[in-house]
């Protein structure tokens, strides 16, 4: 169980800071909280004291939303289902709505926040390899002599660890900002034990653009959760699918690439296999949502879709 | 192809009530005012559908409605005993006994009705709550009946018990008869294999199973539906993993049950195969439905791509090893052959 | 405690009150607003029994901090029958025979609300992508999906209103009829109470201490800081038992609490009552328990060899029952067969996973009556066991049979009514006890866990001429049900087909795992896999069809059973022959044929499309226009 003396609901981030300031130590910070809750119960962290609970998600700053063709900006706040049914965002980020559709439920997704799963930081968090491929930055705040001040991090160094970042005590995380691109091909490729409400043993994200003659490449991007102890982006694999025409033995050159990458402590064996065929796969569906109808061959659709 | 479908069939049988033991039960009926009814034993729902499968029973018995009959709770101090909602005995044997009590209660109500018919009560019949004599124009509502039994002194009332006639085992050879009533069952399944995950999707199931006689075909369905599910669990996905005596899977997080995502599409075939010894020719579903459901499922993937599935559950993980160790095998044995030659 | 002040509109009455600052939603909806339709069935966002509309918007009341609420219009299940009349959607759910225990209905109610709300038109499978988050451990879901689309069709007026009406039933014929059930609309409204819905005045809250050791002595029990709390009313260990302590299906081995000696994790060693769950829950930890480890088994081919750790004193083998089947002679049964097949099959511990928890209220009566309210599934034994360890004439002992949540043989045990009676004895005040999802899972029995090995011997033209099974059970640390399993196990594991010679053992052995128990299909489940598994191993050796192997062997009319026993009328010849009929098979041997079948089956035939995820994108065609 959770026991908490105090809920806070600032308004503002500077009420936030306030809050922060004058418990510090004794609080935690709250969006969502999917993660908080099944965390304070038995066979986890049990019972759990927290004398101030300060829920952030109400703030402002917190739920914007500002979307072009070149960039897209989203408050940390935002709960994962806009992903899935907000168009600009779902054209923007292509690969984002076939995450989100995997990500939980319908009902945990209008309560689950994007800010949460990354500051959560779980090498399965499914929300992560997507924006990574995005070259998502976060936006972090904090307040120091009553002056708010903002840094900005890459998303993958934000993350160091499992359940770790570069987060420090008394900062926010208000806003993720990352590239749009509409026009992409997207895919996001997932495995657990069920197909709902299902932790991620290995996921996907996958994104690419083709050339005006749809035979090659004009960008790719491929980021790997549930692997390690950290999301990864397979620059490597990017850089050799660029490197030459779209076929068969290219894809499948490539899908053996990031295979020693797994370095899970469980299911290493499993996760190198399905790593294997979830970049033939992943590509392969992206390829024919970015209507790449002419490289690709029935036979290998079946083989891989 | 990524994707490989295959099928596979198992049939199973089953004992009704409780096992190499005698089992029984009680109940009290009493046809109340407004022609309507009482029914007390000690059962309650525990899912099944037995309140709704008694008052449909007791209704057709006694000719009133099925929303006419009142159930009594299930309580040791107020109802007779029924014995345990389980070991696939509910339809069967409160079944039974309803039916008994309700044809005593019946037998009374006839008897005044008979009487100021002038008529033998055999010839009475009753449904939905009017009792007539056929080819005649002796005709009175069940209100009016019970009306005129209790201004003649008479509460219609009926009480039975049912028993089995069964053994124990012997100790040495298991010789005895541990049930009087049997069922048999198969099913086929025909599944998904996807051969990058190793994820199973069974796709369909076709279920036929003798009940004895459905009292409630829809309920029946939901029983044989209802196991499936839960022994797709046990085929797929559920484990409750103990280590040194401490659980990994305290909760439903790690504890994987099947969601509506997981299903199949079932197909059921309800067989009756009337019971010769209870007065209604019931037996019953609940835990026969998921007898075969696991191996037919097995074998099904055995036919999509050739790996045997002995331990359970056929995780993605444990079809996808045992199907790159096939390979494995199989390339091996391909190379030596070509070696050979 | 500081208090916050949550104002908001429920059900469309404009509340203003008090809530305690770590509250969820959903207690708030249960406690204070005695709005008891949302269930808790996990705690954890996994389960769906809990879900209600927030501004319109569905969510998991069970991850909500009350402190959300503020402001918002909040609907229940019990928003939609505020007309006094079913919505449609329950009404389908009513009509399909959408509930069976009826826990996770409020919750699936109302997401199938949310889903036909978003999208009107969504097909099967775009429903059952928005019921992902719903478990339902009864219905397998069919019925559910077929009452959303019920629903949706009369919505749209694609069916007529009168299609949710009961069918007609031939004149006074209700047996083989569709009659609704008739507990449903009690179900799909919300409005049942189950035991842990249930209050009675000066209730007092009941929360147990655990054993966090497998095998363990109890060298003493402090309980006299938690006794010293505010608001504790009670505390309770096996020293306030008064009569012969024991309880069990078959054997009488399990004490209420732990009586000198853990043997599992999760074992109740102590419990405490107080005026509310929370400083219930504060007092367990002040109780201070000393342990002295014991070696511990884990493994029950383990704990049959000698020299090992002794769990109970009554069975220094560990063995809590063998049963043995003898027919014919099965060494010339072998000798006679031309194929001899032995494998070894093996299958894990399951949970039930009733939607339900373990719950119960307990009170004792003016005239002096013990009385234990709680989803028993067998009322009549619990009644015999606590009138002797309460050392009361067995009158004085009341069982109350409350809707059972789901049970599938988990609640045949008499695992917590105990110290239910105990508290209310002790405290003269009614106690009540809610499970938690963990509690329930760490404390209650599992599907026995097996290893079979089967071996088989049959002639060139597929006639089984000997079977020997041997099937060993780990039945954790107590026996329950283990025996009765175990008989099961034994008397239906060769199937239903003539075997002239059979030689059967199952043995349930005692280990310090969570106990095993009765579980849907009771050991015959395990046995039966082996078995039918292994007739297609055969068969694909022989080169015979599946069904073909069956029915060379199958039990008919007049048949003897492995247990000697002359059958009747036998069906299975029919029920395989209706299944090959149902499901078009097409004969061949087993040979992992898949890829050269033309039996397949077209999706809607009988058979569902592979779930890829994302039904909504080709169903709305919004997003997959964006991309």
């Amino acid at each position: 169980m959770l026991f908490c003396d105090e809920y806070l609901m600032p308004k503002t981030l500077d009420e936030a800071f306030a809050a922060m300031e004058s418990h510090r130590g004794r609080y935690k910070l709250v969006a969502g909280a999917t993660d908080i809750y099944p965390w304070a119960r038995e066979g986890r962290a049990g019972d759990v004291e927290i004398p101030v609970l300060i829920d952030i998600a109400g703030i402002p700053e917190l739920n914007d939303k500002k979307i072009d063709d070149k960039r897209t900006r989203f408050g940390a706040a935002m709960p994962i289902q806009r992903f899935l049914d907000d168009p600009q965002l779902a054209r923007a980020l292509p690969c984002m709505p076939r995450c989100a559709v995997w990500f939980a439920d319908d009902q945990l997704r209008e309560s689950a926040t994007i800010g949460g799963n990354i500051v959560n930081a779980s090498p399965a968090g499914d929300g992560i390899p997507p924006l990574v491929a995005h070259k998502a930055e976060v936006e972090l705040a904090s307040r120091s002599n009553g002056r708010i001040s903002k840094r900005r991090l890459p998303l993958d160094l934000f993350i160091t660890g499992p359940g770790r970042s570069e987060m420090a005590e008394g900062e926010i995380l208000t806003a993720i900002e990352c590239e749009s691109l509409p026009g992409y091909g997207g895919s996001f490729e997932k495995v657990g034990h069920r197909r709902s409400l299902v932790i991620s043993l290995v996921c996907l994200a996958t994104l690419v653009k083709l050339d005006a003659s749809g035979k090659r490449f004009e960008d790719v991007r491929l980021a790997i959760g549930g692997i390690g102890p950290v999301p990864l982006r397979l620059a490597e694999v990017e850089k050799f699918l660029l490197s030459g025409p779209l076929d068969e033995g290219r894809l499948e050159q490539a899908a053996e690439m990031p295979v020693h990458l797994v370095q899970s402590r469980t299911r290493q064996e499993y996760r190198r296999e399905v790593v294997r065929g979830f970049v033939m796969r992943g590509l392969v569906n992206a390829v024919r949502r970015a209507g790449g109808h002419a490289v690709l061959t029935p036979e290998l659709e079946a083989s891989y879709a | 192809m990524a994707k490989k479908r295959g099928r596979g069939v198992a049939g199973c049988w089953y004992g009704i009530a409780r096992t190499a033991t005698v089992d029984r039960a009680g109940a009290w009926v009493e046809i109340d005012d407004g022609g309507t009814a009482k029914v007390v034993t000690g059962v309650t729902e525990i899912g099944e559908g037995i309140l709704t499968v008694l008052a449909q029973i007791a209704a057709e018995e006694l000719g009133v409605r099925p929303e006419d009959v009142t159930i009594g709770d299930n309580d040791t101090a107020r109802s007779p005993e029924a014995a345990h909602a389980g070991a696939t005995r509910q339809t069967y044997m409160i079944g039974n006994v309803v039916a008994l009590a309700s044809r005593e209660a019946f037998g009374k109500l006839a008897q005044v009705v008979a009487d100021e018919w002038h008529v033998s009560p055999d010839v009475i019949e009753a449904a939905s709550g009017e009792i007539w004599v056929g080819g005649t124009n002796h005709k009175m509502s069940m209100d009016t009946a019970v009306h005129l039994a209790k201004s003649r002194g008479v509460v219609p009332l009926g009480s039975a018990s049912f028993g089995t006639d069964t053994t124990g085992l012997h100790p040495v050879d298991g010789a005895g008869r541990p049930w009087q009533a049997y069922v048999f069952g198969c099913q086929v399944a025909e599944v998904e294999v996807d051969t990058v995950t190793g994820e199973v999707q069974v796709l369909g199931i076709w279920a036929a199973h003798d009940v004895g006689r459905a009292v409630n075909p829809k309920g029946v369905e939901g029983q044989i539906e209802g196991g499936i599910v839960q022994a797709l669990g046990q085929a797929l996905m559920e484990d409750y993993k103990i280590d040194k005596g401490h659980t990994s899977t305290p909760g439903f997080a790690k504890y994987i049950l099947p969601t509506s995502l997981d299903v199949p599409q079932i197909t059921s075939v309800i067989v009756e195969d009337p019971d010769p010894i209870g007065p209604l020719g019931v037996k019953g579903i609940g835990e026969p439905a998921m007898v075969p459901t696991i191996p037919a499922m097995m074998n099904a993937i055995y036919d999509a791509i050739g790996v045997r599935v002995t331990e359970l559950p056929a995780s993605p993980e444990k079809i996808l090893m045992a199907l790159k160790d096939k390979e494995r095998t199989e390339n091996d044995r391909r190379a030596a052959a070509q070696a050979a030659e | 405690m500081p208090e916050m002040r949550i104002e908001a509109t429920i059900n469309g009455r404009k509340i203003a009150r008090a809530a305690k600052p770590h509250q969820r939603l959903l207690d708030f909806l249960r406690d204070d607003l005695h709005l008891t339709g949302a269930k808790e069935g996990c705690g954890a966002g996994e389960c769906g029994t809990c879900s209600v509309f927030i501004d319109g918007v569905l969510f998991k009341s069970c991850m909500v901090p009350v402190g959300k609420a503020q402001g918002k219009t909040i609907e229940t299940v019990e928003a939609l029958t505020r007309t006094g009349e079913l919505s449609v959607l329950q009404k389908a759910f009513h009509k399909a025979g959408a509930s069976q225990c009826g826990y996770c209905i409020p919750g699936m109610v109302m997401a199938a609300t949310a889903a036909i709300r978003i999208n009107p038109f969504a097909d099967r499978e775009e429903i059952k992508e928005r019921l992902g988050g719903n478990i339902c451990r009864c219905t397998g879901y069919q019925k559910i999906f077929d009452a959303v689309e019920l629903a949706r069709d009369v919505q749209n007026g694609k069916l007529p209103v009168t299609a949710l009406a009961e069918d007609e039933t031939a004149d006074g014929k209700y047996i083989g009829a569709n009659v609704r059930r008739l507990d449903a609309p009690s179900k799909v409204s919300g409005a049942l109470k189950y035991a842990g819905d249930m209050v009675m005045p000066d209730m007092l809250h009941l929360q147990v201490l655990r054993s966090p050791h497998p095998h363990a002595l109890i060298e003493s029990i402090d309980t006299s800081e938690a006794e010293a709390m505010e608001g504790v009313e009670g505390v309770i260990t096996w020293a306030d038992v008064p009569g012969e302590d024991g309880f069990g299906v078959f054997v009488h081995d399990q004490p209420i609490m732990a009586r000198g000696k853990v043997r599992y994790v999760g074992e109740a060693v102590a419990a405490v009552a107080a005026e509310d769950a929370v400083i219930a829950r504060k007092a367990l930890s002040k109780i201070k328990v000393v342990y002295k480890l014991l070696a511990a088994l884990f493994d029950a081919e383990a704990a049959m060899q000698s020299g090992a750790p002794v769990i109970h004193d009554y069975a220094p083998d560990n063995v809590t029952k063998h049963i043995p089947i003898r027919k014919g002679d099965i060494a010339r049964g072998f000798a006679e067969s031309d194929l001899v097949v032995e494998e070894t099959y093996s299958t894990q511990p399951i949970e039930h996973a009733y939607l339900e928890p373990e719950a119960g209220l307990a009170y004792v009566d003016p005239d002096g009556v013990v009385t234990v309210i709680s989803p028993s599934q067998n009322i009549t034994h619990h009644r015999h066991m606590l009138a002797k360890i309460i050392a009361k004439p067995i009158n004085k002992v009341r069982f109350i049979m409350s809707p059972v949540g789901g049970g599938f043989g988990g609640k045949e045990d008499m695992i917590y009514q105990g110290m239910l009676a105990l508290m209310a004895m002790k405290t003269r005040r009614p106690v009540r006890l809610v499970f938690t999802r963990e509690e329930s899972i760490i404390s209650t029995a599992k599907r026995h866990p097996s290893k079979t090995v089967l071996r088989m011997g049959l002639t060139r033209e597929g006639r089984i001429k000997a079977v020997s099974l041997k099937m060993i059970c780990d039945g954790g640390a107590y026996g329950l049900s283990t025996e009765g399993v175990m008989r099961k196990a034994a008397i239906l594991g060769a199937g239903p087909y003539n075997i002239p010679n059979l030689q059967v053992d199952t043995y349930g052995i005692y280990t310090n795992n969570t106990p095993s128990g009765a579980f849907r299909s009771f050991g015959a489940l395990q046995t039966q896999f082996a078995t039918e598994s292994h007739l297609d191993i055969c068969a694909e050796k022989l080169g015979l069809d599946p069904f073909e192997i069956r029915r060379i062997n199958a039990m008919r009319d007049g048949a003897e059973t492995h247990t000697k026993q002359q059958l009747k009328s036998v069906s299975y010849l029919r029920v395989l022959e209706a299944a090959e009929k149902a499901s078009k098979w097409e004969q061949g041997a087993p040979v992992s044929r898949g890829d050269r079948r033309a039996d397949l089956t077209p999706v809607g035939e009988g058979v569902r499309a592979a779930c890829s995820l994302g039904a909504r994108f080709e169903a709305n065609g919004k997003l997959e226009a964006a991309e």
